[in-house]
């Protein structure tokens, strides 16, 4: 096929599907906890971390993978002070994060160094965010199948995985770094628009036809998968910019399964 | 998002560079009979500089290290530029919040020039019309502009690429201090001339340079450098349109690929204040090298800081077409 011609689209079509496949899973958990805009608000608290490790001469994605973790715990702690309100935790960490992103650039000499942190661009990936998302993908992959009960149990009763001797507290933190590691590899691989709606939109379609929590995983990622590679072939050949194209694909795939849906039932 | 995200940061980042300078901006009440220029972005900051030696102080509006398309001006750089004697800008579109600024401004006193006026100006490409654009370029040359058409999308702003328009720029730039401070008439005359004969100078190598090379395309990352091509009869092919920083599309990537393969292109350019990403994924897939071909719309403080200038930076641009066109 010509679209596989280049290595530039070869690139993207691996680090896409393997996104598309980890992104989901995670937000099918994120979904059920009523936090869909983590996604968004990591993706920019991470910015943050990029200007933190540009200042301190740290690798930045190192630095946004703090950062992102941080933000993480930090949305855990302000929901459990404020349960009825979880986004509220959204809101503030997002805002606290674009805040300490915004003055510190004005500290950084290098705007290209900047830009080429902060946002990415699923067509331009390097050896280097090849690897990682190669191994990030493995990793969360992995800790998913082996935690998959216990988030099954959390998503939906916490309080009663605890009663059932669930190590709330601990899966809650495995998960929480896994979240944050891939939202700060993935943004900055791919740009924020892609993880976050990658954290959602799946989820959403999958929500319409899923009849178990099981399916509801499978279908996540199966949809992924599809938006991923019908909004990259679109882009290769129509000539539209990629992120976009991707996200959009999603959300029509979301609005068709809602309108069969309804003559479904009918 | 990644839109919003940019815009956020970059209001920010204009807000608190801003501050950071604003102890320069201030200086302005601070007078000492000397004329108070302000200059857009960096080339003109230069010209300026070297036009008005030590009876100007000239103030750079665009930050270092900051790309002008992405720049705003703030508060204090409006207060500033109520006390100012002289405003040098670009035009042609290139700073899109002049207008707006200038029209809010009280100061009338206050000089203002468009320093691309007399420059030949040419079409703006389009990635559409990637064929027949060379052909409208060299029509648009022949026949003088109307400066009615001056802010129009499709005319190049970049005009400063080239020597020849760049000498033009600096030439208003002196008739403009000459009018605002006619007394030392003789000092920016002599200023000029020195610095007009370092400009054909350097014109000139870059003829005799690069008239040797049978190779006459180059891909850039953005195309910012239609008059210097024009100028040495060279063709850019720029991988993300006139506007830097935007995210490429597919085709557009595979265009620039099947194009280069095409004409054996040894080197993709890219800037030093853009994101070097795209560029470099570019080059793998042809197996050449990046290097930087500098569109001289601001320097970084190191460059700065080593002393280098329009001039330099401009013999640095030839040495890396050098390598990028021999074979």
């Amino acid at each position: 096929m010509e679209i596989f011609q280049y290595a530039f689209m070869r690139r993207a079509f691996i680090v896409g599907i393997i996104l598309a496949i980890i992104i989901p899973c995670i937000g099918v958990t994120v979904v059920l906890k009523r936090l869909s805009m983590m996604g968004d608000a990591l993706s920019h608290s991470s910015l943050a971390g990029v200007t933190i490790g540009l200042l301190l001469g740290i690798n930045p994605v190192l630095g946004a993978m703090i950062s992102c973790i941080v933000a993480a715990f930090g949305i855990e702690i302000i929901r459990k002070k404020i349960p009825q309100h979880a986004e509220i935790a959204i809101a503030i960490i997002m805002s606290t994060g674009i805040g300490i992103a915004g003055v510190l650039s004005g500290f950084v000499k290098n705007t290209a160094n900047f830009n080429s942190f902060l946002f990415g661009s699923i067509v331009a990936i390097s050896d280097f965010e090849l690897y990682l998302v190669i191994g990030i993908g493995l990793i969360v992959l992995l800790a998913f199948i082996l935690l998959y009960k216990e988030l099954f149990f959390m998503s939906f009763n916490e309080k009663g995985a605890e009663l059932a001797g669930v190590p709330v507290g601990l899966v809650n933190s495995i998960f929480t770094i896994l979240i944050a590691i891939t939202v700060a590899i993935a943004a900055r691989t791919v740009g924020s628009l892609i993880v976050s709606a990658m954290m959602v939109v799946p989820v959403a379609c999958a929500m319409q036809w899923a009849k178990s929590y099981r399916q509801t995983v499978v279908f996540s990622a199966l949809f992924g998968v599809c938006f991923m590679i019908v909004g990259l072939c679109l882009a290769y050949y129509v000539g539209l910019k990629p992120g976009g194209t991707i996200v959009l694909t999603g959300v029509a795939f979301f609005m068709i399964s809602i309108m069969i849906k309804k003559f479904y039932r009918r | 998002m990644r839109k919003i995200a940019s815009i956020t940061l970059a209001m920010t980042m204009t807000v608190t560079v801003m501050t950071g300078c604003g102890s320069k901006a201030n200086q302005v009440v601070d007078h000492e009979g000397k004329l108070q220029v302000y200059t857009s972005f960096y080339p003109l900051y230069d010209f300026a500089t070297k036009v008005g030696g030590d009876k100007v102080d000239v103030v750079n509006l665009v930050p270092t290290g900051v790309e002008p398309h992405d720049y705003e001006p703030s508060a204090r750089n409006m207060a500033a530029l109520e006390e100012a004697d002289v405003f040098i800008y670009n035009g042609v579109g290139m700073e899109s919040w002049v207008d707006k600024v200038l029209s809010t401004l009280e100061n009338e006193d206050l000089l203002v020039v468009e320093a691309s006026q007399g420059v030949d100006f040419i079409e703006g490409h389009t990635h559409d019309h990637e064929e027949e654009h060379t052909h409208e370029e060299e029509h648009a040359h022949g026949e003088e502009h109307n400066h009615d058409e001056e802010h129009t999308d499709s005319v190049d702003p970049h005009v400063w690429t080239s020597i020849r328009n760049a000498k033009i720029e600096m030439e208003n730039i002196k008739d403009a201090l000459v009018e605002a401070d006619p007394e030392n008439k003789d000092y920016y005359e002599a200023n000029y001339n020195h610095y007009a004969t370092q400009f054909d100078a350097l014109d000139k190598t870059f003829t005799d340079t690069l008239s040797q090379f049978e190779n006459r395309e180059i891909i850039v990352a953005h195309e910012a450098f239609g008059y210097l091509c024009h100028d040495y009869d060279l063709t850019q092919v720029g991988i993300e349109g006139m506007n830097a920083d935007s995210e490429p599309d597919p085709e557009r990537m595979t265009e620039i690929i099947e194009f280069a393969k095409e004409h054996e292109i040894k080197v993709i350019f890219f800037e030093e204040l853009v994101s070097p990403k795209v560029a470099e994924t570019i080059a793998k897939e042809i197996g050449a090298q990046t290097m930087v071909l500098n569109p001289v719309e601001g320097l970084t403080e190191e460059q700065i800081a080593a002393g280098e200038d329009y001039l330099s930076v401009m013999a640095q641009n030839l040495e890396a077409l050098k390598k990028a066109l021999s074979r």
